[in-house]
């Protein structure tokens, strides 16, 4: 009796779990579907997309989508490819990065260790920064750039995202490091240590997941920005999302939705690496100060 | 090393003082505890001296520098903290030469001192590790020897007993103790157990609300507290503090106890004149638990100044070495010491003697001591 019974609730929780994996499935499906069609038609020649199925193998494989995407696609008005794009992206997102990253944990340093009258202020304001949309500061950043002789370059544009990211940067470092001992800090002022030394032989070297977490989010959010190229950059430091968009968008000729998807993937790829390389940290780093030890 | 003195040192929190003009001088080579319940400013009195905090206004001097506009690093001092501090991403040796490595001292020199170090706490094999890789104990030495290596004028412990269980911390006191015995250092340590203060000290200063209460040797805060806040917090079991009436009779003076439902218990005053000019008004009487004791072990105790009384024994605690009993007198329990091996079980009365050789009394409204 009570043996059956047993059998009848494995059971229903046996069928319970299945629902769940078959739920859960779907989703998989939907979320992983256009990928799968951006990477299937993009080994395709033009004419069997046009011709067949979206979601069909290719019959014929070819990597000549991929080889026009890079370097001979038409962008604008040259036939150059993504490729000087791609580098024009890297030249401004690695400076931006790593300049905003290393500002943001001075700035936690800072507000959290070396606390002066109305530091709660200033990180307010540093914090508020991170809630002005794009748009907003649109029109002063081209006089600000303007007036510093740096509108159209790779170096105003590091500039830009660099303002724009100090907010997010200096709140991640000062939450990390408020959670910091004190004195850690204060032994290391007894031996000796300068403000300086401090900072880069007791603090920087146990900011691992922190750092993390900030440069996969600067990373991500340089690389995929298109305002702030669109708006401020000149033909020599259009980035990879701006190139992008003019590749699809270009008027003459047919449409070359292979091209288009070799194009989007290679664009998207940077960010993936920099997940799948360090994503592991991310979560860490994310659930970092939750739980002591 | 070097003598070490507290002038008149204040220190004021926007308009909350929390340091009320501390005066404490150590000789070369002393031990100085700072003792006090939370919040008595025995910390900010230590950083102040650190200089991780500044004062408002006083003098600090080691030796005869005055070092209270100098930074932290160039008081030539050494601190181990509470939560011993060890830098995470350094190994054992690292976090021991850290302080040398920012002072530009060349590496060999380095390495012979760590040695040493490490020899003196026995941590040699640990020199490898990580901080994340020891036992509390171990970082606790680690953390010493961080400090020893500096071989500075004086040493500061912040507490550096209480994040270890009961037993490694009576080790590590000893130890601490056998190693001020062989290096001879001047060391201030802070602490809130009175029993690390009595064990350690060669001077104790008894701090309350910022203000010291009692600056003394362990036998003399012991045994003549200078009011009834440094007679309750110093011992444990704490002082019994008996309100007791001074009367006189027979031409000398005794000190009458009221007993519950008994008959008062009246103590002789021997050589404690002082307390005439108390005659009839009522005073607190201390006596310390080994003070009243049972027949067998006060019997080498000055006769003279011994009353015997019979008392109800409310509880009997047995602790090993001792057996301490609670009775009721003067509406307060009183605990009594006695041998281990007295036999007495709750609800029963016994002899109890009381020695009047260590009594001390207290002025109620002031709580100053009296006699």
């Amino acid at each position: 009796m009570s043996q059956s019974r047993s059998t009848q609730s494995s059971n229903r929780r046996v069928w319970l779990r299945a629902l769940l994996y078959a739920v859960l499935l779907v989703f998989v499906v939907y979320y992983l579907l256009p990928l799968y069609v951006m990477l299937v038609n993009s080994f395709k020649p033009l004419d069997e997309i046009r011709g067949g199925n979206m979601l069909a193998l290719p019959d014929l494989w070819t990597l000549e989508p991929w080889k026009a995407a890079w370097s001979s696609a038409q962008i604008g008005v040259q036939p150059t490819g993504l490729k000087p794009y791609f580098f024009n992206s890297i030249m401004m997102v690695v400076p931006a990065v790593a300049l905003s990253t290393l500002l943001g944990a001075v700035n936690g340093y800072v507000l959290t260790k070396w606390q002066f009258p109305g530091h709660g202020l200033i990180f307010a304001m540093i914090l508020l920064a991170c809630f002005i949309p794009f748009q907003i500061v649109l029109i002063p950043m081209a006089r600000v750039l303007g007036i510093l002789g740096l509108a159209g370059s790779t170096p105003g544009l590091v500039l830009v995202h660099l303002v724009y990211g100090l907010g997010f940067t200096t709140l991640f470092f000062r939450n990390y490091y408020a959670a910091f001992p004190t004195e850690l800090v204060r032994a290391a002022q007894m031996d000796g240590a300068n403000f300086f030394q401090v900072f880069w032989r007791i603090l920087l070297p146990s900011s691992g997941p922190i750092i993390v977490v900030t440069v996969i989010w600067q990373f991500t959010n340089i690389w995929n920005d298109f305002l702030f190229g669109a708006s401020f950059a000149d033909f020599d430091s259009i980035p990879m999302t701006v190139a992008l968009n003019n590749l699809v968008n270009s008027s003459t000729g047919v449409k070359e939705y292979n091209v288009h998807f070799a194009g989007a993937i290679l664009a998207a790829l940077p960010t993936l690496v920099v997940y799948v390389v360090s994503g592991r940290y991310f979560v860490r780093g994310l659930m970092a100060g939750a739980v002591k030890g | 090393m070097a003598s070490l003195k507290l002038q008149n040192i204040r220190k004021q929190y926007n308009k909350l003082e929390v340091l009320k003009g501390i005066d404490i001088e150590i000789e070369d080579g002393g031990f100085l505890v700072l003792v006090g319940p939370s919040g008595c400013g025995k910390s900010t009195l230590l950083n102040c001296i650190a200089g991780l905090e500044d004062t408002s206004s006083g003098d600090i001097k080691i030796g005869d520098k005055s070092v209270v506009d100098l930074h932290p690093s160039q008081r030539d001092i050494a601190m181990v903290f509470q939560s011993y501090a060890l830098y995470p991403n350094m190994n054992v040796a690292q976090n021991i030469a850290f302080g040398m490595e920012m002072r530009g001292i060349a590496k060999a020199e380095r390495e012979a001192a760590i040695a040493r170090v490490a020899e003196t706490l026995q941590i040699t094999e640990l020199l490898k590790r990580k901080p994340s890789q020891l036992s509390g104990g171990q970082r606790q030495r680690v953390a010493m020897g961080r400090a020893l290596v500096r071989d500075p004028q004086v040493f500061l412990f912040d507490e550096p007993l209480s994040n270890l269980d009961a037993k490694l911390r009576v080790d590590m006191r000893t130890e601490i103790k056998k190693l001020h015995q062989t290096m001879g250092t001047t060391i201030v340590y802070v602490t809130h157990d009175q029993i690390e203060a009595l064990t350690l000290a060669t001077k104790i200063a008894v701090l309350k609300f910022g203000e010291l209460q009692q600056f003394g040797t362990p036998k003399e805060i012991y045994d003549q507290p200078k009011n009834l806040f440094v007679a309750e917090f110093m011992g444990s079991p704490s002082m019994n503090l008996m309100r007791a009436r001074i009367e006189e009779a027979d031409g000398a003076l005794v000190a009458k106890v009221e007993a519950d439902g008994d008959e008062a218990l009246v103590l002789p005053l021997v050589g404690q004149e002082a307390l005439a000019a108390h005659k009839g008004k009522e005073v607190i009487l201390g006596l310390r638990p080994e003070a009243i004791t049972d027949q067998a072990s006060a019997s080498g105790q000055d006769q003279e100044r011994v009353l015997l009384k019979t008392c109800k024994i409310n509880v009997v605690e047995p602790a090993g070495s001792d057996t301490f009993v609670t009775t009721s007198l003067g509406g307060k329990e009183v605990i009594a010491r006695l041998g281990a091996d007295a036999v007495v079980s709750a609800g029963e009365s016994m002899p109890l003697a009381f020695n009047m050789a260590k009594a001390v009394f207290f002025d109620p409204s002031s709580e100053q001591r009296i006699g």
